[in-house]
């Protein structure tokens, strides 16, 4: 009896859908993206405690050489002189949204007295809640933890 | 001579629609920066409902430029300070915790002892609710 011959195998890798994946992904990058108002480059301090920031939070950025930039989460970051310009800043920010949360993306190595001057601001033109802006520590970090004078 | 046209295909050629959606995927992977979303929410209490600490009555965390912590001016690591306070908070709740980084501290140092304070509970059991961290004006205006 003679055999049925095998049907011919297509050789070549279906791509048909390869398109509808792609766009697939390209949809997922634009609905999870986030557009960043501050790109201020600075060394965030490290936490193991951190909590989610509250989107459209104004944001006040503080170098590691103390220039000040501020944004009220809907534009571009500013820079501005000094904290009295934070203050009218953030009189004009709570003037117009009583609840908004200001985030302090400040450098881990700038002197303190920078951030007092923002933070005496903002207490000042009473913000509620300051979200300190902070990367998660690892265990790798720990050696870098305040010591015993 | 009548000279025969090609037949014109019917079809959308979308061959290279791959590549293009392919070209945009790397186009946002370059571009796309993982922004920092999270951090430490520090509540700021009203003008009129700031209550007087009294300096002797609460804990002084003093924070020296290069890290060095005293608590209650006596030198402590940062692991140690939640120990130190769990008697005095098993005793009063409510004792306030005054952090006062000296103005040229590094500001990283003032968080990581606002993170161990606020994993007080975790740690030992009992929540630091009464933390404080005046400014400079404030000093000025309010210590005694």
């Amino acid at each position: 009896m003679k055999l049925q011959s095998r049907s011919v195998q297509n050789q070549g890798i279906p791509t048909a859908s390869m398109a509808d994946i792609a766009f697939l992904l390209i949809i997922f990058f634009m609905v999870t993206i986030n557009f960043e108002v501050d790109k201020t480059t600075v060394f965030l301090p490290k936490t193991d405690l951190r909590l989610e920031i509250p989107k459209k939070s104004a944001y006040v950025s503080v170098t590691e050489a103390g220039q000040i930039r501020v944004s009220s989460g809907e534009e571009i970051s500013i820079p501005v002189s000094n904290a009295d310009d934070v203050l009218t800043f953030a009189l004009g920010v709570i003037a117009a949204d009583p609840q908004k949360a200001f985030v302090l993306k400040a450098d881990k190595n700038v002197p303190y007295r920078f951030v007092d001057g923002v933070i005496d601001a903002l207490k000042q033109a009473e913000a509620e809640v300051i979200y300190l802006l902070s990367e998660q520590k690892t265990v790798d970090d720990a050696g870098a933890a305040p010591t015993g004078g | 001579m009548k000279i025969a046209r090609p037949p014109i295909s019917e079809e959308i050629p979308t061959s290279s629609m791959a590549d293009i959606a392919f070209l945009l995927i790397i186009y946002f992977m370059v571009t796309t920066t993982f922004a920092a979303t999270r951090g430490l929410d520090f509540s700021l209490p009203k003008e009129e409902d700031t209550p007087l600490i009294d300096k002797e009555e609460s804990v002084l965390i003093e924070i020296q430029p290069g890290g060095a912590l005293l608590v209650d001016n006596k030198p402590m690591q940062l692991d140690q300070i939640l120990e130190y306070l769990k008697p005095k908070l098993e005793r009063n709740p409510l004792k306030p915790v005054i952090i006062r980084p000296n103005e040229m501290a590094e500001y990283g140092y003032m968080v990581s002892v606002f993170d161990e304070l606020r994993q007080a509970e975790e740690k030992i059991g009992i929540e630091v609710k009464n933390v404080s961290i005046p400014t400079q004006r404030e000093v000025d205006m309010f210590w005694y």
